[in-house]
């Protein structure tokens, strides 16, 4: 999805663009790959090669395999049919849209406080919003349309952990210790009251574990035509921003000579990072991790330019989440545990990995 | 009226302290100004408020002519540019795209740097020297490698101001004078203005049209190198007897230092120069101290200090050699070994007022050993505030260490004065 701004847009770091586009349309493809194979992951067993052939029919519109269940009468294939298309892609398309944002996200926090371990997840965002999400089920709201309702909220939630971030962080309190702190703090703060919200929630046909845990499972087409657009929207702005990230690694100062502005460019990343965030949370719930994780794995392979950093953890995120929700579904049989709990158990693992690992963790994309 | 650069008694506070002082200074195009005065004088202050990086509290800056506050961020990277003496490390990028940076100003915010800038950015390489780098790695070059890498980035502005500050920190004699031939003939050839602070008197005199001396934030001295240089202006600003002499073949002026006037109260360093100092810190205790003492010129070694600390990330900005140890962990005998080794070096240890906690204990225990009691100062801990966390263990031994003749400060400055003067200031 942001493959295309990143190769088109070498950045400073420029060079050698012909295998950097190989590289992106390579990952590109991948993505959209193993979000197709990953349709014959479910709780209910179809034969994975009717599950192929209905998303296949579905995204040809039906050019390719006109009847794709044969074998079964019409209307079993048509259940299929919706088990597929209905249920389960748009949880994969959900999927790959939260993953880029998480993954937008971490990559551009990172790199506008310097600070490897920047992430809408640690530094509570994700626990902001879904606090200001889930207030339409605490109180009952009942708008009349939910699905815009639900974002904006959870904009408003984020905004607040965004608001104290930005002020620690003009404070020049951003070790990563501090900042590490600071969200651990409005992190347990925001999930404290958001738990205490859900436990005693009035109608309560919305699960404490959704929100605190995120999960996919409730997705609709109706959801992705929300969220893609904002994270297709948001990814292309934070893209443009890359260049002035890349010179504020050599300190507010030097940027600023340079003709920056980091103090604005630190507010349109917090806010454009609570957007997307928030887009994410409303519908998916707090997932931990992969905002963390994404931009780490990416900088291995593209080097430390932040046009590509970010347009590659967005295509990475991507795909860790698609993986973290097949393996959600498989773990236990004929349960789907939410999607959080592998990204935080294999997160959790990459987290201690980059606090212990030999050469310690002293900067975004330390001395390797 | 042509300049440069303009300032209109320009006066800059820090909270309470004038860092200057109603300063008023007009440089021309394509002179060279080097602003001289001790540390703490002002110079980088001056610096700083003429890039427009320090808000003004009375006065005004001009840049060719127009007052820099109005001026839009682009505009003034174009126009001026800054080199400051110590940043992050930055990325490890290729040095030619780190140079590229510096063509930020030029390129529009949807468009990619043009065949122009790639051009502009190879006249800097070759202006500053290096060509040959273009491909190195920045974390891998040496010290002088590195400024001239800096040099070039500082180039690409293409501005008709530059503002170096203390461009020779770091370098060997040969480097220096190799940075500042370079800046020299940029000047020269482009009609360049250059302010540099350079703390090297002699250097100055050599490289610079004109000497401006700073002294608590106010000028006190402004002319051309034999003008200014005298004994009594070293006496009077730097505190320093020293005698005047000429060069016979470039007939400028060289002024050798004779002795300090403070006596050093330890004794003198060990071979090759500047006291070793190790500082033990944690929890931004030490912070201040390890800028202070870097800045006045101590060689300094620190740790065992915690990672993530904001103390580890001002040793690592000031690279000063530290042992490091995870946090809240117990510190584990590699780590320990290597205080020792600092401590085997030093000629004195700063002990900041950091919480000792049984997992940090190691370092006081490590101190004990240290065979010069007198030469540990601790920094006394804020009245009221619980720094340990031992049982009473780290009391014990502080108050061992007192008994044997280790002394208490209480700010960065009483420190120095315990730690005497290094004698190359």
């Amino acid at each position: 999805m942001s493959g295309a701004p990143a190769s088109a847009r070498p950045g400073p770091a420029g060079g050698r663009p012909a295998p950097l586009v190989a590289l992106f349309t390579l990952l590109t493809v991948a993505l959209a790959l193993l979000v197709i194979l990953s349709v014959t992951v479910g709780p209910e067993p179809l034969p994975w090669t009717a599950t192929l052939e209905i998303v296949l029919h579905q995204l040809t519109g039906g050019r390719l395999f006109s009847s794709p269940c044969p074998g079964v009468t019409s209307a079993e294939c048509g259940r299929w049919v919706q088990v597929v298309w209905d249920a389960r892609f748009p949880d994969l398309v959900l999927a790959v849209a939260v993953g880029a944002a998480l993954g937008l996200s971490g990559g551009s926090l990172q790199g506008v406080f310097r600070n490897p371990l920047a992430d809408p997840y640690l530094l509570g965002l994700s626990a902001g919003a879904a606090l200001g999400a889930s207030s339409v089920y605490t109180f009952d709201l009942e708008p009349a349309n939910r699905a815009f309702v639900l974002p904006f909220l959870a904009f408003v939630g984020g905004l607040i952990p965004g608001t104290v971030i930005y002020l620690a962080a003009r404070s020049g309190r951003t070790s990563p210790q501090t900042l590490l702190l600071t969200g651990v703090a409005l992190n347990a703060f925001f999930s404290a009251i958001l738990a205490t919200f859900l436990l005693y929630n009035p109608v309560a046909n919305i699960s404490v574990s959704f929100w605190l845990l995120g999960d996919l499972e409730y997705a609709t087409w109706g959801h992705d035509g929300l969220v893609v657009p904002v994270v297709l929207v948001v990814g292309v702005l934070l893209l443009l921003r890359a260049r002035e990230v890349n010179l504020l690694q050599l300190g507010p100062d030097v940027a600023q000579s340079l003709g920056s502005d980091p103090r604005r460019l630190t507010r349109q990343v917090i806010l454009l990072t609570t957007v997307v965030t928030a887009a994410a949370v409303a519908f998916a719930g707090i997932i931990g991790f992969i905002g963390l994780v994404a931009p780490h794995i990416v900088r291995r392979i593209v080097g430390v330019d932040y046009g590509r950093v970010l347009a590659g953890s967005a295509l990475v995120g991507g795909a860790l989440l698609v993986v973290a929700w097949d393996v959600a579904q498989v773990v236990i049989r004929s349960v789907i545990v939410p999607v959080g709990i592998p990204t935080a158990f294999f997160g959790a693992l990459f987290f201690l990995y980059l606090l212990y690992r030999p050469s310690g963790l002293s900067r975004a994309g330390g001395p390797a | 009226m042509t300049e440069a650069l303009g300032l209109d008694s320009v006066t800059v506070r820090y909270g309470e302290r004038v860092a200057l002082h109603a300063v008023s200074l007009r440089v021309p195009p394509g002179e060279v100004l080097a602003l001289a005065g001790p540390n703490g004088s002002g110079k980088s202050t001056l610096l700083r408020a003429a890039a427009g990086l320090e808000p003004t509290a009375d006065g005004t800056v001009r840049l060719g002519g127009e007052g820099l506050s109005s001026l839009p961020f682009r505009w003034r990277a174009r126009h001026v540019g800054w080199m400051p003496q110590e940043e992050p490390p930055g990325d490890n990028l290729r040095a030619v795209d780190y140079v590229l940076y510096g063509r930020f100003p030029y390129v529009p915010p949807l468009a990619t740097e043009s065949r122009a800038d790639r051009d502009a950015v190879d006249r800097a390489l070759a202006h500053a020297g290096a060509t040959e780098l273009r491909d190195r790695r920045v974390w891998e070059l040496s010290g002088g490698e590195r400024q001239r890498v800096r040099l070039a980035r500082v180039l690409a502005q293409e501005a008709p101001l530059l503002l170096l500050d203390e461009p020779t920190a770091h370098l060997d004699i040969g480097h220096q004078l190799d940075v500042l031939e370079r800046v020299r003939s940029v000047a020269r050839d482009a009609k360049v203005a250059v302010v540099l602070a350079l703390h090297d008197l002699n250097l100055a005199a050599r490289f610079a049209d004109r000497i401006v001396v700073l002294h608590r934030g106010r000028i006190v001295a402004d002319g051309r190198p034999p003008e200014v240089l005298s004994s009594r202006l070293l006496l009077e600003v730097w505190g320093i007897a020293s005698e005047l002499r000429y060069d016979e073949r470039t007939r400028l002026p060289y002024l050798i230092p004779r002795s300090v006037s403070a006596p050093a109260p330890l004794p003198p360093p060990t071979a090759g120069g500047r006291p070793r100092v190790h500082v033990m810190a944690g929890g931004g205790s030490g912070a201040q101290l390890l800028r202070h003492l870097v800045e006045r010129g101590f060689a300094v070694t620190a740790g065992a200090l915690p990672l993530f600390d904001s103390d580890t990330e001002v040793a690592e900005e000031l690279r000063v050699p530290s042992a490091l140890e995870v946090p809240f962990a117990p510190i584990s005998s590699a780590t320990r070994e290597q205080v020792r080794a600092f401590l085997a070096e030093a000629d004195a240890v700063v002990v900041a007022p950091f919480p000792v906690g049984p997992s940090n204990l190691a370092n006081l225990e490590e101190l004990r050993t240290f065979p010069r009691p007198a030469g540990i100062v601790f920094v006394r801990h804020p009245v009221g505030r619980r720094w340990d966390f031992t049982d009473g263990g780290a009391t014990t031994i502080r108050a061992e260490l007192l008994a044997r003749g280790a002394t208490e400060a209480e700010t960065a400055d009483d420190v120095e004065r315990r730690l005497g003067r290094p004698v190359s200031a």
